[in-house]
Formats: structure tokens, C-alpha cells, sequence
């Protein structure tokens, strides 16, 4: 019976044109008895008490037209269309029987054919240890032992198309799934084999590699017909129980540098430092070579060309050199002219005071050098007796 | 036109008894043909197939690998007593489609029932034997290669492959991890504390080093300052032996004289004279014999 009910349902909407807004009982009665005419009364039903109806020509004309429409559209349930990124799988009675390229297709109507589209062009993402976004963590998915028995919390994304539509299909139950598990076994599995610092800082890419290279085998022993594009380590990072401690061992590695950066930047002020003042001593020192030799010769010269006078006139040149240079000496010195024979033990000198009067009157060296000779003089002359010298103290300025 | 009628009801019969005598076997799927509950056929290849309708019904079953993945993680003990939890997952298919009926009568439920009895029975074998390091990662392969391989021994006997089993998660406990975390934080704090040391001793010695260098620079310019004025003084002394040896007994004079120049030169200088010198000697004799007699 339920194979008639489209048949009603097309009949009643379609060709009534024929026959004016159809009855639902009316048509089944006919049914009925066309039914009756085939089987030879066989079927008689219940209802069927009407005389064969002066319309049945009518009928005749309507149902052929309703079955070449049931027929057409039953015909056109197999048009189907396959989009640009994908494919379309054609299997005849379950059986597989072609694959389809993108457009407009059409396959032999329900139930000889079947088709499915499979998106092959899609790149489909799985999303392991977190959902649409790295801080949405999924922990159980995450967090991964490592070969050091520490933890690690990890979150990955895996990439992949679908290459071969038919093993798609047919090898695994919810493929999907498949490949979610997978990626997530193989990662432990190679985390596992990792140590906790190259999971975290260096080796991430290796070991992203390592994982889609094994992941792919794992798929392709099962026949899937996935083919991975990219595994991708969006976030590794200790668990948050130990992330302070972490951090801090991260902070101490940035201390070690900052310390040794302090320890070459003290050098880095030494030692230039240091060959700045070596170049000063052997600066200076050359420095004091020259201004030796120099001196040495000018002196040598001098002496010799005084020499070469001297020994002309030996007494005199001597006799004059000495008395000038007492002069200058005595003439721009304090000095005490005292005969000590005389005085004996009793002279009184306070050399400190007499020192501090010199040391003050000395700041006028013009006027000293002027009143020298002036003061030198009376002494000169003054035809004195040493007795009048005696006990007195004469400071000259 | 009156001979269509006549044709309708023909395909309606047509299609009512196909579809009780036809059926289709899926690429994905075998089927079994029951006749009153007996295994009459079993159907290994897809395509369209005849059965006789009332007396006999069909059942399929879906050949694709199928995934058993436990809900909850397995506690297993491994070596020395440390628990770990292993969530595990099996690839498994039918292989043998009479079997798997008989044995399990065809429920995947019942399957999977017997499939989780095996496969945590032969893990719990694995794991008793071995370390958490090694399930963790030298031998995990072969823990889930022996495993599949009892699993698979036993499942044969039902019409199932294991086609795989794969360690998902083996994890720690949560007291253990408590634990874990706290070493992984002593740990930690070794290297930091490492980091640092060596840090401040790489310091040190670069600092030592730079004053080590400082040191010897400046020694090595005194020491080279010292010759060359070693060298000055030496051609200095030659220059002044060359010259005054020619008189002695002048230079000692001149040079006296040269000295007393130079070093009575102030006023700050205080000079204490008797006047018997030879200087003085016409200070108080005009004829200059004072001085002479001394």
C-alpha cells in the first residue's frame, strides 16, 4: 500500500485537469477496481459498491499521464549535484560503481543507485587539547606525560584532506573520529619519547613532524584516506601547578646572561681603561727619555762651552761664578748673619717666628727681590764691630 | 489509453514483491540470510540478491573498521606498585560474519563487552611487568603490539580482528601527579639555581679576568716605561761623563754652584751665615783677608 501513497499524493496535486478537483475516495475507488479488472476479482475490496464509472476513459487518459509523471519524477531523483570542491561516489545496488567529477550529474533513480559527495578540497581542522580557541584548554586531552615523567600541557591542530573519497567511505566507521583518536595517540606517543625542555623551548617543530609522520601511517594502515597537511603546536607550556616555578627557572636564565652581560661590561671598562693609562706610561715615559736627554745635552753643552772659557782663565772664571752665584743665592734667601764664635751658646733664635715672618713677607716677590739688594746693602758697608752684632738677630726680608 | 490502468497496477505488484524478495548488500556491509532463524547464506559481496520473502529475512552487519574507545580510563599497577591510568583505543572489524553472529548474536554491544574484558586483561599483563617510563615510552609499542596480538588471538574466535590498539592517554593518577608537580618544581629550582650560580660565577670570572688583564697591562707599560726611561737616563749619564770628565774638578764646582742656585731659591728659605766665609771675606776686612785665614 505505501507505494501508492505518492501516487495519491502526486495525483492530487498534479493532472486534475482533466478531471476537475479530484476526490480522495473516488480515486481510491477506481484503484480498487482497475485492481478488480486485473486480478480478476480476485481483490475485491471493501467500499467498492460503485458501478464502473462512465468517467473511466477519462481515468485511462489520467492515469497514463500520472504514471509517465511519477515516472519522470521519479526518474529525475536522480539528478544530484556535486560541487566544485568535491566528489561524487556512485554505487549501484551498494556496490561501488564510478566516482563523479563536479557539475550536474545523474545517476540511475532509488534504488538502483546511491550516491554520496565527499568534500575532498576541504581542509579539515581537528582541534586536540582545546576548542576554537588555545585558552579554552580541554585538560584531559592536554595534559601528556613526557619522557622524563614530567607533564606537560600541549595543545595541537591538525590539518587534512580527504584524497581518496572511496576509502573515506568505505574502511571506517566515522573516519572523523578516527582521526581525532589518531592525533591524539600519536602525539602522546611521541611526546612521550620527548623530553619535557625540548617539548617546551627548542624541539617543537621536530616533534610535530615526528607525530604527523606517524599519524599518517597510522591512517593510512587503516585505510582512511586522509592525507595530513600540517601539525601544528599551537601552545606548549607546563602545567599551571609548576608554571611560576618555570618561569622563575626561564627568569634565571635571563639572570645568568644579565650577569655575565654585567661581567663583560666591568671588562669592557677595565681594560680600555687599563691600556689608556699604559699608554700613558709609555707615553710619559718616552716623555721623560727625551726631556733626560735633552737635558743631559744641553748641560753637557753648556758645560763645555763654559769649560772651553774656564780654561783660558781658570782663577778668575772661577772666582766670578762663585761670587755670583752666592749672590743669587743669598740675594733672593732669608737669611741670619750670626758670628757664632762670638755668640757662644746663648743665641737666642725662634726659627719657627722667624720662619712664619719670612714664609708672610714673602707673598711680594717683586718687592723682595727689589728691597734684597737694598736690604743686603747697609749690612755691606756698616763698619761694625762684631760686638755690635752680638746678641742681635738681623732678619732680612 | 484504457490499457494503462492494467499497467500501473502490474509495476505497483512488481515493485511490492521486489521489495520483499530483492534486497541490496552495501559495499560497507554483509549480510546473513536467515530461513526460519537458520544461517541459510552469508553474503560477502555488495550488489542486489534474492531471498525468498516470508520464509526468510535478512540481517546486515557493518564490515567497516569499527572504534571501541573507553569511556573511562583503566587503573592498571605497574611495576613497583605506582598506579597509572590508560585510556586505550581499539581499531577492530568483522572479519568472519557467521561467527560473530553465533558467537555474540550479531550485537556490537556484546562485542564490545568481550572486547573490553580482553583487552584491559592483557593490558593489566603488560603493565604489571613493566615501569611507568617504559608504557610511557621505550616500550610502548610493544605493549600495544603484544596487546593487539592476544587481543586478536581471542577475538578470532568470535569473527573479530583487532586491526589495532592504540595507548591514548597513559597518565598519572591524581595524587601522583601532585607529587610529580612538586618534583618538577624541585626540579626547577635546581636548574634556576644553577642558571644563576654559574651566572654570577661566569661573572666573577670574567670580572677576575678583565682585572687580571688590567694588571698586566699596567705592569707590562710600567715595566716598558721603566726601560725607556732606563734608557734616557742611561744616554743622559753617558752624555754628561763624556762631557764633565774633561775637568772633574770644574764640574764638581760648577755644578756645586749650579745646585746652590737651585736650591736656595725662596724666601722661605732661611739661610743661618757665619761671616767668615770666603763670600763674606771683605765684609768686615776691606783688604779681604778675613775669609783668606779662616
Amino acid at each position: 500500500m505505501s507505494l501508492n501513497d505518492p501516487n495519491w499524493g502526486r495525483g492530487s496535486r498534479g493532472p486534475g485537469g482533466n478531471q476537475g478537483p479530484p476526490d480522495l475516495d473516488e480515486l481510491w475507488r477506481n484503484f480498487n477496481r482497475k485492481l478488480n479488472d486485473l486480478f480478476g476479482g480476485r481483490r475485491g475490496g471493501g467500499g467498492d459498491v460503485r458501478p464502473p464509472a462512465p468517467s473511466g476513459r477519462a481515468l485511462g487518459g489520467g492515469a497514463g499521464v500520472l504514471v509517465a509523471l511519477v515516472l519522470a519524477i521519479w526518474l529525475a531523483s536522480g539528478f544530484y549535484v556535486v560541487d566544485a570542491a568535491s566528489r561524487g561516489v556512485v554505487l549501484t545496488f551498494g556496490r561501488y560503481s564510478e566516482q563523479t567529477d563536479p557539475g550536474l550529474r545523474w545517476r540511475m533513480p532509488f534504488p538502483i543507485q546511491s550516491h554520496e559527495i565527499v568534500n575532498m578540497a576541504q581542509v579539515r581542522t581537528l582541534e586536540v587539547g582545546y576548542r576554537n580557541n588555545v585558552k579554552t584548554k580541554v585538560l584531559k586531552e592536554s595534559l601528556m606525560l613526557t619522557d622524563d615523567e614530567n607533564i606537560v600541557d600541549l595543545q595541537f591542530a591538525v590539518q587534512y584532506v580527504v584524497t581518496d573519497a572511496q576509502a573515506w567511505l568505505f574502511h571506517n566507521r566515522r573516519p572523523e573520529e578516527v582521526a581525532m583518536q589518531t592525533a591524539e595517540a600519536s602525539m602522546r606517543e611521541i611526546i612521550g619519547k620527548s623530553k619535557m625542555d625540548s617539548i617546551l623551548y627548542e624541539g617543537q617543530d621536530n616533534i610535530a613532524n615526528q607525530a604527523q609522520v606517524l599519524m599518517q601511517k597510522i591512517l593510512d594502515s587503516y585505510k582512511t584516506g586522509i592525507d595530513l597537511s600540517r601539525v601544528t603546536i599551537q601552545n606548549a607550556q607546563p602545567p599551571e601547578q609548576v608554571q611560576a616555578a618555570f618561569d622563575d627557572a626561564v627568569k634565571a636564565g635571563q639572570d645568568r646572561e644579565r650577569q655575565k652581560n654585567e661581567g663583560q661590561a666591568y671588562a669592557n671598562d677595565v681594560i680600555p681603561r687599563a691600556r689608556g693609562a699604559a699608554a700613558r706610561l709609555t707615553q710619559e715615559a718616552e716623555g721623560y727619555k727625551a726631556r733626560v736627554v735633552a737635558n743631559a745635552e744641553g748641560e753637557a753643552s753648556r758645560f763645555r762651552q763654559v769649560l772651553a772659557e774656564y780654561s783660558k782663565a781658570p782663577a778668575i772664571t772661577r772666582e766670578r761664578i762663585y761670587i755670583e752665584t752666592l749672590q743669587s743665592v743669598l740675594s733672593s734667601t732669608s737669611k741670619i748673619l750670626v758670628d757664632t764664635r762670638a755668640s757662644g751658646n746663648l743665641l737666642y733664635l725662634p726659627l719657627d717666628k722667624l720662619m712664619q715672618q719670612s714664609g708672610a713677607g714673602g707673598l711680594t716677590e717683586s718687592q723682595a727681590s727689589q728691597r734684597a739688594p737694598d736690604a743686603a746693602l747697609p749690612t755691606d758697608p756698616g763698619p761694625r764691630s762684631r760686638d755690635s752684632l752680638r746678641g742681635r738677630e738681623r732678619v732680612e726680608r | 489509453m484504457r490499457a494503462l490502468g492494467p499497467v500501473i497496477a502490474v509495476l505497483v505488484a512488481l515493485v511490492l514483491v521486489a521489495s520483499s524478495v530483492l534486497f541490496t548488500v552495501d559495499q560497507r556491509q554483509n549480510a546473513i540470510v536467515f530461513q526460519f532463524g537458520e544461517v541459510k547464506e552469508v553474503i560477502t559481496k555488495p550488489g542486489l540478491n534474492f531471498k525468498w520473502p516470508m520464509i526468510q529475512n535478512v540481517r546486515l552487519f557493518d564490515m567497516r573498521i569499527l572504534a571501541y574507545d573507553d569511556a573511562e580510563p583503566l587503573r592498571f599497577l605497574t611495576q613497583g606498585n605506582r598506579p597509572v591510568l590508560v585510556d586505550s583505543f581499539i581499531r577492530w572489524r568483522i572479519v568472519d560474519v557467521k561467527l560473530y553472529f553465533v558467537s555474540v548474536q550479531g550485537s556490537e554491544a556484546e562485542a564490545t563487552r568481550r572486547l573490553r574484558q580482553t583487552i584491559s586483561g592483557a593490558l593489566r599483563d603488560e603493565f604489571g611487568g613493566r615501569t611507568v617510563h617504559d608504557v610511557v615510552s621505550g616500550e610502548r609499542d610493544t605493549v600495544m603490539e603484544r596487546v593487539r596480538q592476544k587481543a586478536d588471538q581471542d577475538l578470532r574466535r568470535v569473527g573479530v580482528e583487532i586491526v589495532d590498539v592504540r595507548l591514548k592517554r597513559v597518565d598519572l593518577p591524581q595524587e601522583v601527579s601532585e607529587s610529580v608537580y612538586r618534583r618538577m618544581e624541585a626540579e626547577r629550582k635546581r636548574i634556576a639555581n644553577e642558571l644563576r650560580s654559574t651566572g654570577a660565577a661566569e661573572s666573577e670570572r670574567i670580572r677576575a679576568d678583565a682585572d687580571r688583564q688590567r694588571e698586566v697591562i699596567l705592569a707590562e707599560a710600567y715595566r716598558d716605561a721603566q726601560r725607556v726611561k732606563g734608557d734616557g737616563d742611561a744616554r743622559a749619564a753617558a752624555t754628561y761623563a763624556q762631557a764633565f770628565s774633561r775637568d772633574a774638578e770644574f764640574y764638581a764646582f760648577y755644578r756645586s754652584m749650579e745646585a746652590y742656585r737651585s736650591t736656595f731659591s725662596g724666601r722661605s728659605d732661611l739661610l743661618l751665615l757665619e761671616p767668615n766665609s770666603d763670600f763674606f771675606r771683605y765684609l768686615k776686612d776691606p783688604g779681604g783677608k778675613a775669609g783668606g785665614k779662616k
